[in-house]
């Protein structure tokens, strides 16, 4: 009954989202609200007011980047939700984190991750520091550095992953990526402008390009490895067992 | 009406919004439910990427002699990473929550689980436990 | 104006990097945690009240502060007006003292290890109540939200317990989906406008084009932040999450969370889409009967519950109602009304919650047969409750009283006499299920074998937030008149 009324419901919503769909500015259309306004001075300009070629970067490091410390905090939430449920391996104890699977990944995997693996680090590493002239950033690089560590914890167990990547260094970067944003952003503070404005106000005029090219791609740098490493422990918490006393310790 | 196969990708997204909202609201598997969740978060970034579609645009990347009034929209594609993020983290806390309720009811049937609350509650009267 | 134009992004920014440092800084010294956040919060409270002194409700009166130095719409725009910063005076204060108040109650509710997880989300949860409240750019506002809705979900659930992980998910299960409307709404209103800033969304939408796609992103507004606001029907997470929930998380998520979501609501009625259009008006018809309904459904529902966290978790469905009722009447009496019982909606349920916890925390008595008698071992705790409780109903001279008098004087304006009686059948209601407690606390008897023995009065750190709040209810009833008429005026623009 319940199922009935909710395919009711459904399929009532779905015809007025189509007829919302039909409303809408045709896709493709250049003279279209989206496409006219604000846009011209982001692809024309993002050049040289943000040092950037690729213009998304731009505009979620330069224009946009307070959205973007608002998401970098997101992550951080995640990672603080998931350790509130899950709770955090006990200072100075690395968990034996057992092995379930009947089956010890095969010589053929894990010699295939032993060498694809710094192949990957290295490519993490150049999609991070390429975000500003190709697609690329700081977010895709630290997912990809992820999903490496991931294959590594995969091939090799949870507890060489522990080791490879010890708590402290953890615990150090996770916050890395909203802490530099605050930093570069209150360097813009202290010489009077703007928060989040990419330049140390007290420098001379010809260096502030450099400057700003630099603050970039440390915040890149610093949303990249944030992200990677939350996204670890969050995976290192889920995968963590229950001691016998039946509470995560 | 027309319009609406020239906005295939609009309806395309709607549907998908659909079915992910079926699947949160009606499956009784949680993980199924998380799994409609994320569904519909991605219809929503379908939509947002095709509106920045401008017909024979290309990517707004400088650098290799690219016209700016080619380009097609950067806003929505910035919205998206944002929106990708978020629904990352949500799924994360989700699934967290979902380990913890497995390793306390050992089901991951929401009917069950209501069944189990009323059992609870029946005794000491509404809203037991801690708080 | 100097330093003062920096003060929002600091409001925003110092909480949320201090929250972010918790997990570094629990490695080295866990007891550091709580008094590193209060401080952050203090100072966050002290730039918001000296704020009052730059920003007036004037229709220039407003701080408008361009981050990265980019004009909007081409950069975000943080937009302080005075309905904003009256927001955000309320939310910085009543954390501060939910704050204080958690020292002692997560002490003992939750296992040392993750006591910095819990300050940690507690400073992001009003850290992104005070970004969200204080931004101009709309897709900012739905990124602050998601920070509020993901700590929300998991501070529910923090103390593990079977039913609170499971109240956390009902909550999650609802809130999730409703998020993902609000964004599409979002990217409906971008289809049709070219932009994500509210100020020049509220030119470019009065120009009235692709009516039909603005229509159905009110919509979904309103479903989405409905269920965050829980609006009667879509109420149904908020009693197990607000009553299982530790009791500062109950008062923070009852005073504040859902009060931040109706305010979204003021918000794009009136800086966004604008009184005016042909969409809001006929919106805010049904949201007034919905509203209306939510409030007599939250009071008698309340009458019947017998856990005590219960009772005050449907109470906040009533007041919720009221604030939405008091939106959807649209006129100047009635939205300052709705935006002061923002304030004592605040103060008054805290003081419930917080009241709630002292006696879980001493006793362990969670439901309203165990208070008879509670007065006679804890009468501070209980003379607060008192105190509140007439806010509550709207007994002069109490804020309560001012917000209530305004919500009516504002129906009754605006020829909706039907609203103004169901304002005074919702106070009765109220009188019922708060004065039973009152009753029972200072008039019964205990039963034989409660109250005998053991604890008193909860620690001092616990006493005093339950006080602040109780007295402020009164004081800032009694001294209304310091505020009130800037509220108006506020209002007035805003409409």
């Amino acid at each position: 009954m319940k199922k009935v009324i909710s395919l009711c419901f459904i399929g009532a919503l779905g015809v007025l989202l189509l007829m919302v769909m039909a409303s809408m500015p045709r896709m493709g259309d250049p003279q279209s609200p989206t496409n006219t306004r604000v846009i011209d001075r982001y692809l024309e300009g993002a050049e040289e007011e943000t040092g950037t070629e690729n213009v998304i970067t731009g505009v979620i490091l330069n224009y946009r980047g307070y959205d973007t410390m608002g998401e970098v905090t997101v992550i951080f939430t995640g990672l603080a939700a998931v350790l509130a449920v899950l709770g955090r391996e006990r200072r100075g104890r690395i968990h034996a984190y057992p092995d379930r699977s009947p089956i010890r990944p095969s010589i053929i995997v894990r010699s295939a991750v032993s060498f694809l693996l710094p192949f990957i680090v290295l490519f993490s590493l150049y999609t991070v520091l390429h975000g500003e002239i190709s697609p690329g950033g700081g977010f895709q690089g630290g997912a990809v550095l992820a999903a490496g560590m991931f294959v590594f914890a995969a091939a090799f167990g949870l507890w060489r992953a522990g080791r490879t990547v010890p708590p402290w260094l953890r615990y150090a970067v996770e916050g890395a990526a909203p802490v530099t944003f605050f930093l570069v952003g209150a360097a813009g503070l202290v010489g009077g402008a703007e928060f989040l404005t990419y330049m140390l106000p007290k420098a001379s005029a010809g260096l502030q390009p450099s400057l700003r090219t630099w603050m970039t791609l440390l915040v890149e740098g610093g949303i990249g490895a944030g992200g990677a490493m939350i996204f670890l422990s969050i995976l290192m918490a889920m995968a963590r067992e229950e001691d016998a006393g039946g509470q995560a310790a | 009406m027309d319009r609406l196969l020239d906005n295939y990708h609009y309806a395309a997204a709607a549907i998908l919004f659909c079915i992910g909202l079926y699947s949160v609201i009606v499956r009784p598997n949680i993980i199924k439910k998380i799994i409609g969740l994320n569904i519909m978060e991605t219809s929503v970034f379908l939509l947002l990427v095709s509106m920045g579609w401008k017909d024979g645009g290309i990517a707004p990347i400088h650098g290799g002699g690219a016209e700016a009034a080619a380009m097609v929209n950067p806003i929505p594609q910035a919205l998206i990473l944002t929106g990708i993020v978020v629904a990352v983290s949500t799924t994360a806390v989700a699934l967290s929550l979902v380990i913890l309720l497995y390793r306390q009811y050992g089901t991951l049937d929401v009917d069950r689980l209501m069944k189990e609350e009323e059992s609870e509650s029946a005794p000491a009267g509404a809203g037991s436990g801690e708080g | 104006m100097g330093a003062y134009r920096h003060f929002p992004i600091l409001i925003i920014a110092v909480p949320l990097v201090t929250a972010v440092l918790m997990p570094a800084l629990s490695y080295r010294r866990e007891r550091l945690c709580m008094p590193v956040a209060a401080a952050a919060l203090s100072l966050s409270t002290m730039l918001t009240f000296l704020l009052y002194r730059v920003v007036r409700p004037a229709a220039d009166g407003y701080l408008s502060y361009h981050l990265g130095g980019w004009d909007p719409p081409w950069g975000i725009e943080i937009k302080v007006d005075f309905a904003g910063l009256f927001m955000l005076s309320v939310i910085c204060s009543i954390s501060l003292l939910c704050l204080l108040y958690s020292r002692d109650y997560i002490g003992r509710e939750l296992e040392g290890g993750r006591a910095f997880a819990y300050y940690s989300l507690f400073l992001l949860l009003s850290a992104s109540m005070l970004g969200f409240t204080a931004t101009g750019d709309i897709f900012n506002m739905f990124v602050f939200m998601e920070i509020l809705a993901l700590s929300s979900y998991a501070l529910v659930a923090v103390t593990g317990r079977r039913n609170a992980v499971r109240a956390a998910f009902k909550y999650l299960l609802m809130g999730a989906p409703s998020s993902i409307m609000v964004l599409l709404a979002i990217a409906l209103l971008y289809s049709a406008t070219g932009s994500l800033n509210m100020a020049q969304l509220k030119e470019l939408l009065a120009e009235g084009a692709y009516s039909r796609v603005v229509f159905a992103s009110l919509v979904l507004m309103v479903m989405g932040f409905g269920v965050k606001a829980a609006l009667f029907p879509l109420h149904s997470w908020l009693p197990d999450a607000h009553s299982i929930a530790p009791s500062p998380i109950s008062a923070m998520l009852s005073g504040l969370v859902v009060e931040v979501a109706a305010f979204a609501l003021l918000r794009l009625f009136l800086s966004v889409y604008g009184s005016g259009s042909g969409a809001v008006s006929g919106t805010s018809e049904a949201l007034g009967v919905i509203a209306a309904a939510g409030v007599l459904f939250g009071g008698f529902m309340a009458i019947f519950q017998k856990d005590f966290k219960m009772m005050i978790a449907y109470s906040t469905i009533s007041h919720i109602g009221y604030i939405v009722l008091g939106i959807s009447i649209m006129n100047e009496q009635a939205l300052t009304g709705a935006l002061y019982h923002l304030l004592d909606h605040g103060l008054a349920k805290g003081c419930f919650f917080l009241c709630a916890g002292a006696f879980i925390y001493q006793r362990g008595y969670r439901r309203i047969d165990e208070l008879k008698g509670a007065a006679r071992r804890m009468p501070m705790t209980c003379t607060a409750f008192a105190l509140a409780a007439l806010s509550v109903i709207g007994i002069p001279p109490t804020a309560g009283f001012i917000s209530k008098w305004y919500l009516i004087w504002g129906s009754v304006a605006g020829g909706k006499y039907l609203y103004a009686a169901v304002y005074l059948i919702g106070s009765i209601l109220a009188a019922a299920y708060c004065l039973r407690v009152v009753y029972y606390m200072f008039f019964v008897a205990p039963p034989p074998g409660v109250w005998e023995g053991g604890p008193g009065e909860a620690p001092p750190l616990m006493v005093v937030p339950v006080w602040v709040l109780s007295l402020a209810t009164l004081v800032m009833g009694a001294a209304s008149f310091v505020v009130i008429n800037r509220l108006q005026e506020a209002a007035r623009l805003l409409l």
